[in-house]
């Protein structure tokens, strides 16, 4: 093992543990997942993933992954369009979640077209050249090595194949900033208790946001991946950030 | 730009900028209402199957509104704006839209060109096929309120209300419609409308024929 150090929120730890960490903040939070996100986006969460979808441009017969896919709201999103002849692939590192998740779609009624995947994306399971579009909603931020899943999402990717990240990411205005930062360190964490019983894993995700790359520092490393024509649109002030790019 | 999820950016993908666009909110809620009527005809909701995943562009002329319409599963997406190349264009107004989805020979409205269809026609024609040929079945709908039994009586009171109704409305309309016609002499017959309307027609060749010979006249003197 290194000495090598990695951020998990403000605290530094070693690479190793990192993993190990995330994966219990998320065996932690996966049965409430879903409400949480409303509470803490006060439902705005649902209008991000909508755009996410739209700049997805999906259609008929196409691949589709979606990683760190969680409860798997854009998975399912994706199934539907895709039909019998398309394929999503649902996937996540963490066991808890994909559980959570595929029981949830498997009562929606979603079956067929839908696969699911417990993989690390820093070393995808998967083909080169594979599918028509890659996303990860709201995971980029946990996963250790980020660059290291931009290349595995650019590897994986079709020619003319398109990625999308959809994370939280740096307000662009300075009062929004100050309101966000009472709101993630006062408020989040309370909520976390009172909703998931748990103060600690809701202050990481907070303290994960701020740790997180700005929209410029990732589209970088999305070129530096390899992407073409990637650009970013910034919502709700740029407390949340859509990056794609194109695999040309 | 969107409003409600806040886009401050230039943005990615092609976004209409002229025309009035839908904001995303209302779309979701639009989505959300078009999805609970079609959930309550499965059956017919599953006939969209064959157009899964086409991408269908309505563009309203006047507003230039546009709506993406992507149909899934047994639902529709409804999006402001979809990264995709539409396989099918829809323009008209949104009157000789709507007129289109209700009327009884939907050619009419394309021919008359107050509707235009670029691309591949199907989308468009199985989604008017599906939103037409909804059937939904009230009763059911009523029995997971009421129950079973109270839900069928209401119905069947419901359906006899209805079938009186359409009976005594066509034997009045008839009854008033003779009564103007016949007794009162007040409005034509159908028959004294067409003589009519030719005696017109004659009488306006006739003023023609008169006025050209009019004029042949004057030119002689």
């Amino acid at each position: 093992m290194t000495d090598e150090k990695t951020h998990f929120g403000y605290e530094e730890v070693p690479v190793a543990e990192k993993q190990e960490r995330v994966r219990a903040v998320f065996d932690s939070v996966a049965a409430r997942y879903d409400l949480m996100n409303d509470l803490m986006s006060l439902g705005i969460h649902r209008l991000w993933k909508r755009r996410t979808v739209e700049l997805a441009g999906v259609r008929r017969g196409q691949r589709v992954l979606d990683l760190a896919a969680g409860t798997g709201d854009l998975a399912e999103r994706f199934a539907r369009i895709v039909g019998p002849q398309g394929q999503v692939i649902m996937s996540d590192i963490n066991g808890s979640m994909l559980r959570q998740g595929r029981e949830r779609l498997v009562n929606a009624g979603i079956v067929g077209n839908l696969d699911f995947a417990l993989a690390n994306a820093e070393a995808l399971p998967f083909a080169s050249d594979t599918f028509d579009c890659v996303t990860i909603g709201f995971g980029l931020r946990n996963v250790t090595h980020k660059q290291l899943a931009l290349n595995e999402m650019y590897r994986v990717l079709r020619p003319g194949g398109r990625a999308l990240v959809l994370e939280f990411s740096h307000p662009t205005t300075k009062p929004l900033a100050k309101a966000y930062d009472a709101y993630s360190f006062s408020i989040l964490p309370t909520l976390g208790r009172l909703v998931a019983g748990d103060a600690a894993s809701y202050r990481y995700l907070a303290e994960s946001i701020r740790m997180h790359p700005d929209q410029e520092t990732l589209l970088g490393m999305m070129e530096q991946a390899g992407f073409e024509r990637a650009g970013y649109e910034n919502h709700t002030g740029g407390i949340v950030a859509i990056h794609r790019g194109y695999k040309l | 730009m969107s409003a409600a999820s806040g886009l401050d950016t230039e943005g990615l993908g092609d976004r209409a900028s002229a025309g009035i666009q839908l904001p995303d909110a209302l779309l979701a809620a639009a989505e959300a209402v078009v999805n609970q009527v079609l959930a309550l005809d499965p059956e017919g909701a599953a006939r969209l199957a064959p157009v899964e995943g086409r991408v269908l562009l309505l563009e309203l002329t006047g507003f230039g509104t546009r709506i993406y319409v992507v149909p899934g599963e047994s639902r529709l997406f409804l999006f402001g704006a979809y990264d995709a190349e539409p396989d099918c264009i829809v323009r008209g107004s949104p009157v000789a839209l709507l007129g289109m989805v209700l009327a009884e020979h939907r050619e009419d409205a394309v021919f008359a060109g107050a509707v235009s269809i670029d691309g591949d026609n199907r989308p468009a024609q199985v989604l008017g096929e599906v939103l037409r040929g909804l059937d939904i079945d009230w009763e059911e709908q009523l029995s997971k309120l009421l129950g079973d039994t109270l839900a069928h009586q209401l119905m069947s009171r419901a359906r006899a209300g209805e079938r009186w109704a359409e009976r005594s409305g066509d034997i009045a309309g008839q009854n008033v419609r003779e009564y103007l016609q016949e007794e009162a002499a007040v409005l034509p017959s159908r028959a004294e409308l067409a003589d009519f309307l030719a005696e017109v027609d004659t009488l306006r060749d006739d003023v023609e024929r008169l006025a050209a010979r009019v004029q042949r006249l004057e030119r002689g003197l």
